[in-house]
């Protein structure tokens, strides 16, 4: 569905992805681990078309999405649920969920999808009125969720999403994904937490200094190294 | 009771400074840069009304506003085409000095259309009045208030109230998460400078039409004026913008009843008295977006 191919990006002279090729499948959870630093935002902002790659190409249903306008991907079908969640402060609970939608123009099907995440998440429909700013930290991230989900995507990228939450919050946000993949999102997700994302994954990868280390099914490779080298890196890549 | 009288002669014709005020605190709120030409660009384009009005023999005064609103708007968008769109944005002075570039480009635009002196423009029903008591307010003074007054109320609807708004305020909040969403950011920031333009140009055309006289020296004054209301009210924020417009009208037209020299000064004063005292504004804050 996903296929990136030999990716370099990078912040001026510094390289943060030195030819990064992946592949996600249709209807799968895919997950990329890797340690701080490690380019997994960089890569994650590329895909999104926040970043411009310098070279490779990332290509969606069979069409190269590289260097394309942030609104041409989100017209494609690819929605990020950006870390840190970056909702917007001081717009309320439903103007997020109608900035979700702004690339959307049909009003009954926004409405009926504005409707369809207060069901899922019911948090929001309470608070709706309410600035995003004034929510906890956990129901930041279900609503910059459900604001990715307004676009209708067919891939769903998300950027540690269990970053900075409390256990079981964290546990919930995992059950959110487990629930998304089985209505039929396909999900990318890039997580700190090896455990959980070890959890869900049907593939994984290991990011590390930019370079993809390794690919396979979570049970390949012992949890135990898989969260060394996701927190730490291995030792021959430093 | 003369006081009471130039206070709310004030309070009426200060409502144009916050449409100034409000143009500039917008695109610093969207953008996080100042726009310098911006109060100059007003001013040219109320002389592109009287261009018209002086071709056009005997235009009406609306008609007048609306061209004044259009070139100023029109403005609006090359000064976001010059000085901000291909320039870098990541170097804080660079935009900085370009609009610099830009405001003495459009002031000697002024100059040359108005010979180096001030031109004649048409004013609004300038005799009536109306007696309140021992008050006598100029209707011109009310008119002006309240096309202020609907032009902010319009404003905030498309602010609030429709998908351009969601994406002005989207960008100015979180300009990456905006375009996650699918949102422009070049779209968005020409059509704020477009919006403030139009607001300046009103404002202009209003200055102008109160006083029945488009003065040449008007760009610099109004952006010196501008920038002090913008710093008043606090940085990006509109009602700030709104209350400190007002309360530099009242302060002005206050002195003015003791001495029109002093006038000047006192305002400058007051931005004095508030970079000492409330530095961030009357409803600004310091901090800086992550």
């Amino acid at each position: 569905m996903l296929e990136v191919s030999d990716i370099v990006t990078s912040y001026g002279k510094i390289e943060a992805l030195k030819g990064v090729s992946l592949e996600v499948e249709p209807g799968k959870i895919t997950c990329l681990l890797g340690p701080n630093g490690a380019g997994k935002t960089t890569l994650m902002m590329t895909v999104a078309g926040i970043l411009k790659p310098r070279r490779g190409s990332v290509r969606f249903e069979g069409r190269d999405l590289a260097g394309q306008a942030p609104r041409r991907i989100v017209e494609a079908g690819i929605a990020l649920v950006p870390e840190n969640r970056l909702v917007f402060p001081n717009m309320t609970v439903a103007e997020n969920l109608a900035a979700g939608a702004f690339t959307r123009s049909d009003g009954a099907g926004i409405a009926e999808d504005m409707e369809r995440m207060y069901a899922r998440f019911p948090r929001l429909k309470e608070r709706s009125t309410q600035a995003a700013g004034t929510l906890s930290g956990g129901e930041q991230q279900m609503l910059a969720v459900a604001r990715a989900l307004m676009v209708r995507p067919k891939l769903l990228l998300m950027d540690e999403p269990s970053v900075g939450l409390a256990p079981l919050v964290v546990e919930e946000i995992f059950r959110i994904i487990r629930d998304l993949n089985r209505d039929g999102t396909t999900i990318f997700l890039v997580e700190q937490n090896a455990h959980m994302a070890l959890q869900v994954a049907h593939h994984f990868y290991l990011l590390e200094l930019g370079k993809v280390t390794f690919s396979g099914a979570p049970g390949q490779l012992a949890e135990a190294e898989v969260i060394q080298r996701a927190y730490l890196g291995s030792k021959k890549t430093q | 009771m003369v006081l009471v009288q130039a206070i709310i002669d004030g309070i009426l014709v200060g409502t144009t400074y916050a449409l100034i005020g409000i143009g500039f605190t917008l695109i610093f709120g969207v953008m996080h840069k100042l726009n310098l030409a911006f109060a100059a660009a007003s001013i040219a384009g109320a002389f592109a009304s009287l261009v018209a009005w002086q071709h056009f023999k005997d235009l009406p005064v609306p008609l007048v506003f609306l061209i004044s609103a259009a070139a100023a708007g029109v403005l609006g968008y090359l000064i976001y085409l010059t000085c901000f769109r291909f320039i870098p944005l990541k170097s804080p002075l660079a935009t900085l000095m370009a609009t610099v570039g830009m405001l003495i480009f459009l002031e000697e635009i002024v100059t040359h259309v108005s010979d180096g002196k001030a031109q004649n423009y048409p004013g609004m029903l300038p005799d009536a009045r109306w007696t309140l008591g021992p008050l006598d307010i100029r209707v011109d003074y009310i008119l002006v208030f309240a096309i202020s007054v609907a032009a902010m109320l319009l404003l905030l609807a498309l602010l609030y109230r429709t998908r351009l708004g969601i994406a002005t305020r989207a960008v100015a909040q979180q300009p990456v998460a905006a375009q996650l969403c699918g949102i422009s950011l070049d779209r968005t920031n020409a059509a704020t400078f477009v919006m403030s333009g139009v607001l300046g140009g009103l404002a202009g055309a209003m200055i102008g039409s109160s006083a029945e006289l488009l003065s040449n020296l008007l760009p610099l004054q109004l952006t010196v004026k501008g920038l002090i209301v913008t710093v008043i009210g606090g940085l990006g924020s509109i009602p700030g913008a709104i209350v400190a417009g007002l309360l530099v009208g009242a302060v002005e037209k206050g002195v003015e009843t003791w001495s029109v020299l002093a006038r000047d000064l006192c305002v400058m004063l007051l931005i004095f008295v508030f970079l000492v005292a409330k530095p961030a504004g009357i409803f600004g804050k310091l901090n800086v977006r992550d």
